[in-house]
Order: structure tokens, then C-alpha cells, then sequence
């Protein structure tokens, strides 16, 4: 599944990254292969997701979260 | 002499990742001592300053943030040129600011960095953050295996920063030790060759922005594409296995160095984000924040602004009194200190907003606006970040338009620049006031006065042509862009007041210097027209004044002194102009005297108001609304006896002065920010028409 169907109160970890032109922009940001990821706020209508991934807060938008493929830790 | 002061002068250029604190660093380093310039072809600004250390000076040059040395924006592009000396002198060193707690990722910019075998030195910033986190850092290790002096700092607090300088002092930037090591060596051979670089990885960055370098001479672009075509090497892979390579290159020096640390998770004011980005209490508190700028903008502007509105006055007579009268004498009072005015007007409000605008970011709250607004906007193909300049242009535009900075992606930030004018600024308020006391009854209707509907629905007018004409552009723009939001949301700190107040200098510093010079101009244009006619009709009028004024009694003059401004304005060339676009706005139900306050007032809409007191001869007193209202009330058309003012005119008027441009600061600014005549020209013409076919549309359903 994708981080996009995250819970919150979750913990999963980052499988792999789908190939796209954001993928660099994700890796620089540190999300990362085998960091663990959780779900901290959601906007609502389907807004952006915001994530904790390594210590950071990360906001991604739904599209984007989608492209971060995870597994459970 | 100064060529000799010159050499001596190191440049030294300044880097870092989004939120490090590098502009702290910046800020403590240099202080007042900062200049805003350009690099030619680009609209991000070059900011300079000057670092005295001892006897020693170096000039620091503020590099954007930025996660990496890829294209993404014209952000990484600038740190690209810069830091390779590409068209832009090179750099002598470069302090790279890394983020204490996120050593891994401030790293994979730092040792592309080092690879690119410029002299450096690290800054390892916020150590009180890493800690309270228990975050090890062994700097002598990670000098040992990098080859870079480092020195630790929490620049927020002042601390370190003596460590900083002394870098500085001793000049202690070394070539670091190659990091990583690159594929396709013939490849990059050739490059280095042909482009006389020194390392493989600047080269492996001049083949990856062979694509986005607006300024690469075209056969230089082809050349380095064929090149890479021929070698097989794919940009975007071989970014991308750069990336992973380098971050695990990462994670072993780490934890060879014992610096990652395990540190407790970090502590994020999660009770203030469960209110900030609460699906409800985050959007009220937003709205809430809003409101409270808004109000302090409005009770704080006023004051300085009719203090500078008097200054300026006063000045422009004292020099039309002092000097003796003449054409030099009337530009300097009524062109140049009357157009000067004009410009330092806006100074509170732009120093104000941006004070606010500061503030919140500095908190680290306005990361958390992005994400709450980021959903409502993308419909109209806006970005969460278009949200707080949209909002400030409902105070004035200018300021709106120069936060749109931090907008990535150039088309969102094109549409935001080019809608926010459509805000209903608070020049229109004078404007709409007049008009809504002329033609709507101060009656109420179910309990609520249609006088303030009227103003409600002004407003909502101008917002929902913002959201439409966004809408619009979405469709007509062409961007090979993808939008995306992907943003790191900072911990909360107690903002700096030196950045607030250097973010306030710099900002009005910016308007003055760069839109001022365009305001001034038109200004000037503006005024030369208003003030002159064609041979001799002027002169004849100025004669006949005096004659009138002599036979006058005391009681007849101060009329026949209003009576004579109307007249020397109808004869002026912007009379002319008036009347002969009377044709075109005749359908709108304006005559030519109105068409006259729609030239003057592109200055800025409140001349509007002005003007018409004038050209209908009402009075100089243009500060007693209730007076000018009764006046043009009487108002009648020569030619049919009906009431120049009457509703269906009335109506068309505020909807003209709502979407028409009518404002050249405006014009000025949006200059200023897309660094091109292209965009301000379309941006006018094409409100102009807007705002004449809703004028005429309002009309014709009115009469």
C-alpha cells in the first residue's frame, strides 16, 4: 500500500519510492527507504497529508503521498 | 588604490537547506550591511552583504535554500552558477549551514558541495535543538573524514557565532576530500574539457542543467545533450542514483563518526498543531490571525501615512512659495515631490504587512497555513502559498504581489501576481464610499443597510474575479511544471525581531528603490500631461485667471480659483485625451469629465475621487466626502438635463474601478517581480478590458 492510505497511529516503513520526477525531490527531503513513517494530521476535503518521517513533519499532497509505497515495520 | 581594495575583498557565498537558520547567520554576520541586487535574467534577488572581522572584509553572498545543487527552480540555478563562477564571478569559499538535528539531509547538499572542489567550511547550526535531543556530534571526526572545518552554533541565540568569525579571520576554507565518486568518467572528461572545469562533479551538474539554464548559449545546450546521448547517460537516473548513493555514503560516515545519534523524538508544540491544523479551530485561528493584521494594518498605517500625506504637502508648497515661479519650480513641487510622495506613501503598509508576514514565518506557522489553504486554492490553480499574498491584497496589492516569492512553481506564481490586484485593495474604499453615498440609499432592507451590502458585495465581486481570472489562467498558461506541495513543516520558535525588522527594511528599501523609480516616472508623465496643453491655451486661461481674480470680491474668489482648475484641466492634454475616448466610454454612461478622472487616476484609484472634485469644480477641500457627494449629487449633462450621477452610472463606475488596474505602483511592482515589460503590459490591458466590459455589462442592465 501507499502512504496516501495511512492511519493515524500508525507506524509503517518506507518500501520504495515510485519513479518520477519528484523522486530526488523526496529522497533530498529524507524520505527514504526503510524510515519509518506515520500519519500526523490530515487537512480536510482530501487536502494535504502531513507526515512524520525521521523526526521532521513533511506535508504532501495526496498525489504525492501516493507515490511513497510502505510496508508495516 | 581600489583595485587593491578590491582583491583584498574575499567573497564568500552562503548556503544551506530551508529552515536551517542560514538567514540568521546571515543576519548576525552582517547586519545593516546588506544590498539587494540582481542576477542578470533571473527574478530572485542577489542578496549581499558585508562581514568585517578584525581588519579583514568579505562580501557574503545569501545563496537560496535549498535541499540540493539540482534544477528544481530557479533557486538551485542561481546556487548552481554561483557556486561554479558561471556568468556570476565565482566565489572565493563557501560556508555551508547544516541543520544539526537533520545531519543526514543537510549533508547531501554539503558534500555535493564539497564534490564541486570550492573551498568550504561547515556550520553545524541549532546544536541546543540536537542537545535537548541527545544528538552526538563529533566535529573533529567528521573533519577528519571530510576534510572541512566545522564549528557549531545556535545562531538564534547568539552562540558560536564567535567561532564563525573567527573562520572568517583566519580564512579557514579548505578543499574537502572528494565525497562521492561519479560514474561515466570519458563523459565528464569531455565536459570538463570543453567548459574548462575543474572537478567530475561539476561537470556531471553542467550535463544536468543543460535543460534549465536560461542563460546556456543554445549550441552549448545541444553539445552537452549530445554528449550525453552519446555516453547513454540519462539525467534524471543517474540524479537519482547520485541521491541514493550519496545518503548512504551518508549514514556510514555517521555512524563511523558516531554522529547520527539516537536522539529522543523530537517535541513538537503538538498542542499548538492540534489547534493550528485542527479542521476547524485551524481554519478560525487562521481567519483570526488574519483579522488581527488586518486591523493593526488599518490603525497603524493611517497615522504615518497622513503624516507622510502632510510632510509631502507641505514640502511641495514650500517650494512652490520659496522658489520663483516656473516650469522648474511646478515639476519640482507638483511632479517630483508630489510623485516622491506618492511612493513613500506605501511605506507603512508594505513595512507593516511584511513585519506580520515575518513574524509568522519565523514561528514556523506559516508552513501550517499551506498546508490548511493548500486544498481550497488548487481548484483555480493556485497553491496553498498564494493564499497570504491574496489575502494581503486586500489590503494593498504591492505588498501582496511581493510576498509571492516563496511560490515555486512559475505559473502558480504568475497567476497569483497576476489576480491579486482584482482584491479590493483599500485605494477603492474612497472610491466606492463616494459612489455608493451617490446612487444607493442609505435605507435598510430586512435590518441591514444597503449601503454596507453595496460595499459587502464590492468586495466579494472583487474576490470572486480573482478566483475566476485564476480559474482562466489556469487553462491559458503553459507550464512544462508540474504543480506539487511538498513542504517540511518546522518546529514552532519564538520569532527573531531582528529578522522581523530587517525583513521591514528590506522590503520598503526594495519598493522605494526598484518600483520607485517606475512610480516616479509615470508620475511625472501623469502630471506633464494633467498640467500642460497644446500652444498657448493654458497661458490664455492663466491670464484670464488673474484678470478674473482681480476684479473678483473676496467671497467670489475661492469659487472662481476651483472654477479656473476645472477649465486649465480640460485644456490640458489629458482633457483632450478625456474627450476623445468620450466615444468609447459613452456605452459605459461616462461623459468626457469622467473620462478624464479614469486617465488621472491610473496613478491610484483614490485620484479618482480628487479629480472629479476638480473637473466639476467643486472645491480644493476634497478631504469633506459629504461635500463632494451634495456637489456632484447636482451634477446635470449639459445636453439632457439628467443627473451625471445616477445609478446605472454610478454602478458601472465601481465595477470599472474594481477591475481595472488603475494603479501604476501596482503596474511598478509586478515590473519589479517577473523582472519583465511582458507581464505588467498584459496584466493592465487585459484588466482594462475586463473592466470595461463589466462596466458596460452593469450599465446597460442599470439604465
Amino acid at each position: 500500500m501507499t502512504a496516501a492510505k495511512l492511519k493515524p497511529r500508525q507506524t509503517y516503513e518506507i518500501d520504495s519510492l515510485s519513479v518520477t520526477p519528484l523522486l530526488v525531490r523526496m529522497m533530498e527531503m529524507g524520505i527514504l527507504p526503510g524510515k519509518k513513517i506515520s500519519l500526523f494530521k490530515k487537512a480536510p476535503f482530501n487536502g494535504p497529508m502531513a507526515f512524520l518521517i525521521d523526526g521532521n513533519i513533511i506535508a504532501l499532497r495526496i498525489e504525492e503521498a501516493d507515490l511513497i509505497q510502505i510496508k508495516e515495520a | 588604490m581600489e583595485v587593491a581594495e578590491k582583491k583584498a575583498l574575499k567573497s564568500i557565498a552562503i548556503i544551506g537547506n530551508p529552515n536551517v537558520g542560514k538567514s540568521s547567520i546571515f543576519n548576525q554576520l552582517t547586519g545593516l550591511n546588506q544590498k539587494i541586487g540582481n542576477y542578470p535574467g533571473m527574478t530572485v534577488d542577489k542578496m549581499v552583504g558585508q562581514v568585517h572581522v578584525g581588519e579583514k572584509h568579505f562580501e557574503l553572498i545569501d545563496l537560496p535554500g535549498t535541499y540540493s545543487l539540482y534544477p528544481k527552480s530557479e533557486d538551485e540555478i542561481i546556487a548552481h552558477k554561483v557556486l561554479n563562477g558561471l556568468g556570476v564571478e565565482k566565489p572565493d569559499a563557501a560556508l555551508v549551514v547544516l541543520d544539526a538535528c537533520n545531519l543526514e539531509r543537510s549533508l547531501l547538499l554539503g558534500t555535493q558541495v564539497i564534490d564541486l572542489g570550492i573551498p568550504l567550511a561547515f556550520v553545524i547550526n541549532m546544536k541546543d535543538l540536537a542537545e535537548k535531543r541527545g544528538v552526538n556530534i563529533h566535529t573533529f571526526a567528521l573533519y577528519q573524514q571530510l576534510g572541512v572545518p566545522l564549528v557549531m552554533t545556535d545562531a538564534r541565540n547568539n552562540q558560536g557565532m564567535e567561532a564563525v568569525r573567527d573562520l572568517f579571520q583566519k580564512e579557514n576554507f579548505e578543499v574537502g576530500k572528494p565525497f562521492h565518486k561519479m560514474g561515466f568518467p570519458d563523459l565528464l572528461d569531455e565536459v570538463k574539457r570543453e567548459f574548462k572545469l575543474a572537478t567530475d562533479y561539476q561537470a556531471f551538474q553542467q550535463l544536468i542543467f543543460a535543460d534549465f539554464d536560461p542563460l546556456l548559449p543554445l549550441d552549448q545546450q545541444k553539445w552537452l545533450k549530445d554528449q550525453a546521448k552519446a555516453h547513454g547517460f540519462d539525467g534524471m537516473e543517474q540524479q537519482a542514483r547520485e541521491t541514493e548513493q550519496r545518503l548512504s555514503q551518508i549514514k556510514a560516515l555517521l555512524s563511523s563518526t558516531d554522529s547520527s545519534g539516537k536522539g529522543i523524538p523530537k517535541k513538537f508544540h503538538a498542542a499548538l498543531d492540534a489547534v493550528f491544523m485542527h479542521p476547524v479551530w485551524g481554519y478560525l485561528t487562521f481567519l483570526a490571525i488574519m483579522l488581527i493584521i488586518f486591523q493593526a494594518i488599518f490603525a497603524w498605517a493611517e497615522t504615518p501615512m497622513d503624516l507622510i500625506d502632510g510632510a509631502f504637502a507641505a514640502a511641495s508648497g514650500w517650494v512652490s512659495e520659496t522658489f520663483p515661479p516656473g516650469v522648474l519650480t511646478d515639476l519640482l513641487s507638483e511632479g517630483i515631490i508630489t510623485g516622491i510622495g506618492g511612493v513613500v506613501i506605501f511605506i507603512p503598509q508594505i513595512a507593516l504587512l511584511f513585519g506580520f508576514l515575518a513574524f509568522l514565518e519565523d514561528t514556523g506557522y506559516f508552513s501550517r497555513v499551506v498546508y490548511l489553504m493548500d486544498r481550497m486554492m488548487r481548484p483555480f490553480g493556485l497553491h496553498g502559498k498564494s493564499v497570504v499574498p491574496l489575502i494581503s491584497g486586500m489590503a494593498c496589492a504591492i505588498p501582496g504581489i511581493m510576498a509571492t516569492r516563496n511560490i515555486s512553481n512559475t505559473k502558480e506564481r504568475l497567476i497569483t501576481i497576476l489576480v491579486t490586484p482584482w482584491m479590493s485593495c483599500s485605494a477603492r474604499l474612497p472610491v466606492y464610499i463616494i459612489l455608493i453615498g451617490l446612487t444607493v440609499p442609505d435605507q435598510s432592507w430586512m435590518g441591514i443597510n444597503l449601503q454596507a451590502l453595496a460595499l459587502l458585495f464590492m468586495y466579494l465581486l472583487g474576490t470572486a474575479f480573482t478566483l475566476l481570472g485564476a480559474l482562466a489562467l489556469k487553462y491559458v498558461l503553459r507550464t512544462k511544471e508540474k504543480s506539487f506541495l511538498m513542504t517540511d513543516l518546522p518546529i514552532y520558535r519564538l520569532p527573531r525581531w531582528q529578522t522581523v525588522l530587517l525583513t521591514m527594511y528590506n522590503k520598503s528599501k526594495v519598493f522605494v528603490l526598484e518600483a520607485g523609480k517606475v512610480i516616479l516616472a509615470i508620475s511625472i508623465v501623469l502630471w506633464v500631461l494633467a498640467s500642460y496643453g497644446p500652444s498657448g491655451q493654458m497661458e490664455a486661461l492663466e491670464v484670464e485667471k488673474e484678470r478674473a481674480l482681480e476684479a473678483a470680491t473676496d467671497n467670489q474668489k475661492h469659487e472662481l480659483a476651483s472654477e479656473f482648475a476645472s477649465k486649465q484641466l480640460e485644456a490640458s492634454y489629458i482633457g483632450i485625451l478625456g474627450k476623445a475616448i468620450e466615444p468609447a466610454i459613452r456605452p459605459l454612461g461616462y461623459d468626457w469629465k469622467i473620462g478624464i478622472a479614469l486617465l488621472t487616476s491610473f496613478a491610484a484609484r483614490e485620484v479618482f475621487v480628487a479629480t472629479v472634485a476638480t473637473i466639476y469644480s467643486v472645491g480644493e477641500d476634497v478631504e469633506d466626502e459629504l461635500t463632494i457627494r451634495e456637489k456632484l449629487d447636482k451634477q446635470v449633462h449639459a445636453d439632457t438635463g439628467e443627473k451625471v450621477f445616477n445609478r446605472a452610472t454610478g454602478f458601472s463606475l465601481m465595477v470599472f474601478y474594481a477591475l481595472a488596474m488603475q494603479c501604476m505602483s501596482t503596474v511598478a511592482v509586478v515590473y519589479r517581480e517577473t523582472k519583465s515589460w511582458k507581464w505588467p503590459l498584459i496584466q493592465t490591458i487585459g484588466m482594462t478590458i475586463v473592466a470595461y466590459l463589466g462596466a458596460l455589462v452593469t450599465y446597460q442592465i442599470f439604465i
